[in-house]
C-alpha cells in the first residue's frame, strides 16, 4: 500500500493507541508489569523483579543512564539485567534535573545509595518474616535475599509486595566499598542495544498524534526586528499548512520536516537588522582589547604581587587568545510542544528541563505545574541544551497553531544561532628568583559574558567568585599571586561549552609555566613538581597539592615522559605535559604527542591522561570521557572557529566549521590513580577538555621552538 | 502529486511527493516513520543520515526522491532482523557509542565497507569515515569496531 499522508496518521493513531491521548501518561504509568514496591521516588521493584531506576538527568552521551543504575544495582544488590530505565520529568520529586557541570554522578551517588539501601534493608526485612528467621541471618545477593544458615533464596520479585508494608528505614546502612561488585567494573551502556538498531528516540525522533513540523526564520543578527514578511510563496510549497508569526521570527508549519524548510526558504522576510547590523569579528576583539587593559575584579590575591615583580630576576608576561567556539553537535535543535486548555506539553532534548518548565510557564501565563516537559535522548548536548530558548520558541509556535508541533532547527539554523562559547584573552604576568622559584603571577581573564544564563549586569559577582576558572584555581604555590577578570557585554549569543572557561585559562597558565621551564633550562615537569607543594583553595575546599603531583608522576611514567620520543620522519616531533584541577574535585595530568610538518600541519599522535577522580563508577564510561574530552579539545586547539562579519556568525556548516575527524584521532589512554581521597566519585565529563591545548601546544614547542599563544592553531604559524 | 517506488528494508514501499527533489532522508524519516536515519546537517557534510543504496553507502540527505524510484535500500532498521549484525554486534562489544546519534550512520558506512573489503587497513578506514562527524570522538572505537566486525565476518 502506498504511504501517504494517510500512512502518516494512522502512523500518529498507532502511537495514540500506544498511550499518547492528549497527554502522554507519565512513563511509570505504561511500564510494564505492576510494581508493588516503590519505597520512594528513585526506584521501583516488580512482582517480576524488574527494577526500574527513575533517572533525573538528561543523558547525552556522558553515559549518565549507565553509571547512575550502576550505583542503584549495586547499593540494591540488584541483578544488572534486571535494570530498566525511566526518565523522570520535572516535579516535586525531582526538584534538581539539571545537568552540567559534571555534576550527576556526584550529586547523584550519596543520593542513590541512600534509596537503593533502603530498599534492599526492606527486602530483607520481608524475608526475615516470611521465614521468621532472626534479624542478620538474612542477605541481599545479586536480585535475591538468601538466609544464610540454610540457603534458602527468595528474588525481589517474590519480597517485593511484602516489603511495600514496612516501614521505609530513615538511616539504612550503606555498603562497604570493599564489597562492590557493580561500581568499578567495565559496564557497557545499558542503551547500546537501542542506539545501534536505531530505536533510541532523540528529540527530533519523538512524534506525536496529530503534530505538524515546522521551521523558523529568524533574524541572522542578534538583536534585529522583523520588519515585514510575505508568505505568499511559502504558501504555495506543497505541503505547507499555515505561516504563523511569533516573537522572534515567522515559523512555517509543514507536514513534514522538508516542507517546512523548503517553505521558510520561500518567505520574503525584511529584517531590522539593528545596531550589530556592521558587527564583525575585529570589533569584538577591539572590546576585549579595550577591557583588558584595565583591572578586572580580583577574585584571588595573596603578598604583594607588583614588588616581588619588581624584585625579580626573571619576568615573563605573556597574552593568550582563543577564538569563538560553536558546540556543532551533530543533533540539530527541535522541540514538540503541544498547548491547549491552559496546558502545555513539551518533548525537548534539553540539559535543563526545570528551566523549559518555568519558561514556559511566564510565556503562557499558567502556572509551571501545568506544563509538563519531557526529556528526551540528546544528540550532544555539551552545554547549548542548558539553554531553553529552543524549546520555548515551540511553545510559541504551538500556541499559535492550536496543535502539536515539532519546530526543527537546520545546520544553518544551529550554527548561527547557537549560544557560542565565547573568544577570550588571558594576560599572564610571571617573575622568577635566583633560585628559580616563581615569587610572582598575575593572571587576567577577560571575555565576554554569558547570555545563555540571562542579560548582563555589570556588577554581578558569584559568591564566592571563583572565577576564571583556570585562573582563580592555580594550582601552584607561588607566594605573591593576584587573579582578576573581567566579562564584557556580549552582542552575540553566548553560553556554556564543555569545560566553559577551563580551557583558554588552563591555556594560558600552563603554556607560561612551559615557557618559564625552558627559560630555566629546566624539564616543565620538574618545574611543575616543585611548585606543588601545601594546599591550594577552590571556594571553601582546599586541595593537596601532592595529589596532583601524583598524577602528574602517573602521567610521566606512563607516558615515557624521561625516555626520548620516537621520530616521525620527515617531521618534528615533540612531547608537552599540562595539568588541571577541575573545581577543586577532580585531577587531571595530560601528556600529548605530536609531530609537525614543514607545513605547520600538527598530528597529535598520542594523549595520555593521568587522572585522580575519586571512586571511578565505570572505567568503560571514564575512558570514553577522556577520549570524547580529548577528540573536543583537540578540535578547540586545531580546527574550526567562528568568526562574526556582518553581525551574523559567518560559518554553516561542518566544511566551514571543522571538528576532529576519524583520522585526526590521536591514541588516548587513560590511567586512574587508585585513591581513596574523597571514598565517592567526583565527576568527568568536562574534566579531560582544558589540558590538552597547552599539552599540545607546549609540545610543538618542544618540535619547532615555536610558542602558541593563540587558538585554534594555525599551520602558517608553524611553517619550517 | 508523482508517485514513487522502491524498496526499503526488504519491503516495497510507494510514495506520494510533490517535490521530486524532496530528500529521501525526510521521506524515511516523516513518512516511513524510520528516524533511526539521522538528520545532521543536510548537505552530505557529516554522514549521520548515511543508508545503504544496493549496499553502497549513501547519504540519504542528499538523495532525492526522484532518484531513489526503483532502488533498493537498507536502513539502520532494517539492517538485521535482531540487531545481530556483525557490525552491531561488534559496535556493542567495543561500547562505541556516545550520545549515539551519528553512530547509525556509522554503522552503516562500516557495513558498505565490510562489504567491499573484507579486512580494511587503517587507510581504509579511515578514507571510508571522511566526512562522519562524531562530535562525542568515538572515533578510536569505531576504528576498533570496524575491525571486529571485519573479523565477525563483516558485510552481512
Amino acid at each position: 500500500m502506498s504511504a501517504t499522508r494517510r500512512d502518516f496518521l494512522r502512523y500518529g493513531a498507532l502511537a495514540g493507541a500506544a498511550g499518547a491521548a492528549l497527554r502522554l501518561p507519565l512513563l511509570a504509568e505504561t511500564a510494564a508489569g505492576v510494581s508493588p514496591f516503590a519505597p520512594n521516588q528513585w526506584l521501583r521493584i516488580g512482582a517480576d523483579g524488574r527494577v526500574t531506576l527513575v533517572v533525573a538527568r538528561s543523558e547525552m552521551g556522558q553515559g549518565v543512564r549507565t553509571s547512575l543504575a550502576m550505583i542503584l544495582a549495586e547499593e540494591l544488590e540488584a541483578d544488572w539485567s534486571s535494570i530498566s530505565i525511566e526518565q523522570a520529568s520535572p516535579s516535586p520529586d525531582y526538584p534538581d534535573m539539571n545537568t552540567g557541570g559534571s555534576d550527576s554522578v556526584i550529586s547523584s551517588w550519596p543520593v542513590l545509595r541512600k534509596a537503593a539501601a533502603s530498599a534492599r534493608e526492606m527486602l530483607v526485612a520481608a524475608a526475615e518474616r516470611r521465614w521468621g528467621s532472626p534479624a542478620g541471618e538474612c542477605r541481599a545477593e545479586r536480585g535475591f535475599v538468601v538466609h544464610a544458615p540454610t540457603g534458602r533464596r527468595l528474588g525481589f520479585g517474590a519480597l517485593a509486595a511484602d516489603a511495600a508494608k514496612l516501614p521505609v528505614p530513615k538511616d539504612p546502612p550503606l555498603k562497604d566499598p570493599k564489597d562492590f561488585r557493580i561500581v568499578g567494573t567495565r559496564v557497557p551502556r545499558i542503551d547500546g542495544p537501542a542506539i545501534v538498531s536505531g530505536r533510541a528516540k532523540y528529540g527530533l525522533d519523538t512524534r506525536v498524534p496529530d503534530m505538524l513540523f515546522a521551521a523558523i526564520a529568524r533574524c541572522p543578527v542578534a538583536g534585529g526586528k522583523l520588519v515585514r514578511f510575505d508568505a505568499a510563496k511559502a504558501k504555495k510549497v506543497p505541503g505547507v499548512r499555515g505561516v504563523v508569526a511569533i516573537s522572534n521570527g515567522i515559523a512555517v508549519l509543514a507536514d513534514d520536516t522538508w516542507a517546512a524548510l523548503e517553505g521558510r526558504d520561500a518567505l520574503d522576510v525584511v529584517w531590522d537588522e539593528g545596531r550589530n547590523a556592521a558587527l564583525s569579528t575585529e570589533d569584538l576583539w577591539r572590546r576585549l582589547d579595550e577591557a583588558a587593559a584595565r583591572p578586572g575584579r580580583v577574585s584571588r590575591k595573596s603578598g604583594d604581587v607588583e614588588a616581588a615583580l619588581a624584585g625579580a630576576t626573571a619576568r615573563f608576561s605573556a597574552t593568550y587568545r582563543d577564538t569563538f567556539q560553536a558546540h556543532a553537535s551533530v543533533e540539530p535543535g527541535s522541540t514538540i510542544a503541544r498547548v491547549s486548555s491552559g496546558r502545555c506539553e513539551i518533548w525537548t532534548p534539553t540539559q535543563n528541563p526545570e528551566r523549559v518548565r518555568r519558561e514556559a510557564a511566564k510565556l503562557l501565563g499558567i502556572a509551571p505545574e501545568n506544563v509538563r516537559v519531557h526529556v528526551t535522548l540528546i544528540g550532544g548536548g555539551f552545554g547549548r541544551r542548558l539553554g531553553a530558548d529552543y524549546a520555548v520558541e515551540a511553545v510559541e509556535v504551538a500556541r499559535a497553531a492550536g496543535r502539536a508541533v515539532q519546530v526543527v532547527w537546520s545546520r544553518p539554523d544551529e550554527f548561527r544561532h547557537d549560544f557560542l562559547h565565547p573568544a577570550g584573552r588571558a594576560d599572564i604576568a610571571a617573575g622568577v628568583d635566583a633560585s628559580g622559584r616563581i615569587v610572582a603571577w598575575t593572571h587576567r581573564f577577560t571575555t565576554f559574558h554569558l547570555t545563555m544564563f540571562g542579560a548582563f549586569d555589570p556588577n554581578a559577582v558569584d559568591d564566592p567568585d571563583v572565577n576564571p576558572w583556570g585562573g582563580y584555581d592555580n594550582p601552584y604555590a607561588i607566594d605573591n599571586l593576584r587573579v582578576e577578570w573581567t566579562d564584557v557585554e556580549s552582542p552575540v549569543a553566548t553560553g556554556a561549552w564543555r569545560s566553559v572557561f577551563y580551557p583558554p585559562n588552563v591555556f594560558a597558565r600552563e603554556s607560561l609555566i612551559d615557557e618559564i621551564a625552558h627559560h630555566l633550562g629546566e624539564d616543565p615537569l620538574a618545574l611543575r613538581r616543585r611548585h606543588l607543594e601545601g594546599k591550594f583553595p577552590f571556594a571553601t575546599r582546599e586541595v593537596d597539592r601532592a595529589e596532583l603531583r601524583a598524577v602528574l608522576d602517573l602521567a610521566a611514567e606512563k607516558s615515557g615522559w624521561s625516555s626520548p620520543l620516537a621520530k616521525v620522519p620527515g617531521r618534528r616531533s615533540g612531547r608537552g605535559i599540562a595539568c588541571n584541577v577541575y573545581h577543586g574535585r577532580t585531577l587531571i595530568a595530560q601528556v600529548a604527542e605530536v609531530s609537525v610538518g614543514d607545513a605547520g600541519d600538527v598530528r597529535v599522535h598520542r594523549v595520555v591522561t593521568a587522572t585522580d577522580c575519586g571512586q571511578v563508577v565505570n572505567p568503560l564510561g571514564l575512558e570514553g570521557q577522556v577520549e570524547s574530552g580529548v577528540a573536543w579539545a583537540l578540535s578547540y586547539a586545531l580546527k574550526g572557529e567562528i568568526t562574526i562579519a556582518r553581525g551574523r556568525v559567518a560559518e554553516t556548516s561542518y566544511r566551514e566549521f571543522p571538528v576532529l575527524a576519524l583520522a585526526e584521532m590521536p591514541e588516548v589512554e587513560v590511567y586512574a590513580v587508585a585513591s581513596d581521597r574523597l571514598n565517592r566519585p567526583s565527576g568527568f565529563g568536562e574534566m579531560p577538555v582544558p589540558a590538552v591545548a597547552p599539552a599540545v601546544a607546549n609540545a610543538i614547542f618542544a618540535a619547532t621552538g615555536k610558542r602558541v599563544r593563540k587558538l585554534p592553531i594555525r599551520p602558517e604559524d608553524l611553517r619550517a | 502529486m508523482a508517485r514513487y517506488r522502491f524498496t526499503v528494508n526488504g519491503q516495497p514501499r510507494e510514495v506520494e511527493a510533490a517535490d521530486p527533489d524532496m530528500p529521501l532522508l525526510w521521506v524515511l524519516r516523516d513518512r516511513l516513520g524510520l528516524t533511526g536515519t539521522k538528520f545532521g546537517c543536510g548537505m552530505g557534510a557529516c554522514g549521520a543520515c548515511t543508508v545503504l543504496m544496493a549496499g553502497e553507502a549513501v547519504r540519504s540527505c542528499q538523495t532525492p526522491v526522484s532518484a531513489a524510484a526503483g532502488r533498493r535500500f537498507t536502513t539502520i532498521e532494517g539492517l538485521s532482523p535482531d540487531g545481530g549484525h556483525p557490525c552491531q554486534k561488534a559496535w556493542l562489544a567495543e561500547d562505541v557509542a556516545q550520545c549515539g546519534y551519528c553512530q547509525p550512520g556509522m554503522i552503516l558506512e562500516a557495513a558498505a565497507l565490510l562489504a567491499r573489503t573484507a579486512r580494511p587497513t587503517d587507510a581504509d578506514i579511515d578514507r571510508a569515515f571522511d566526512g562522519h562527524v562524531c562530535r562525542c570522538g568515538t572515533y578510536a572505537r569505531v576504528r576498533r569496531a570496524v575491525r571486529r566486525a571485519g573479523a565477525l565476518g563483516g558485510a552481512r
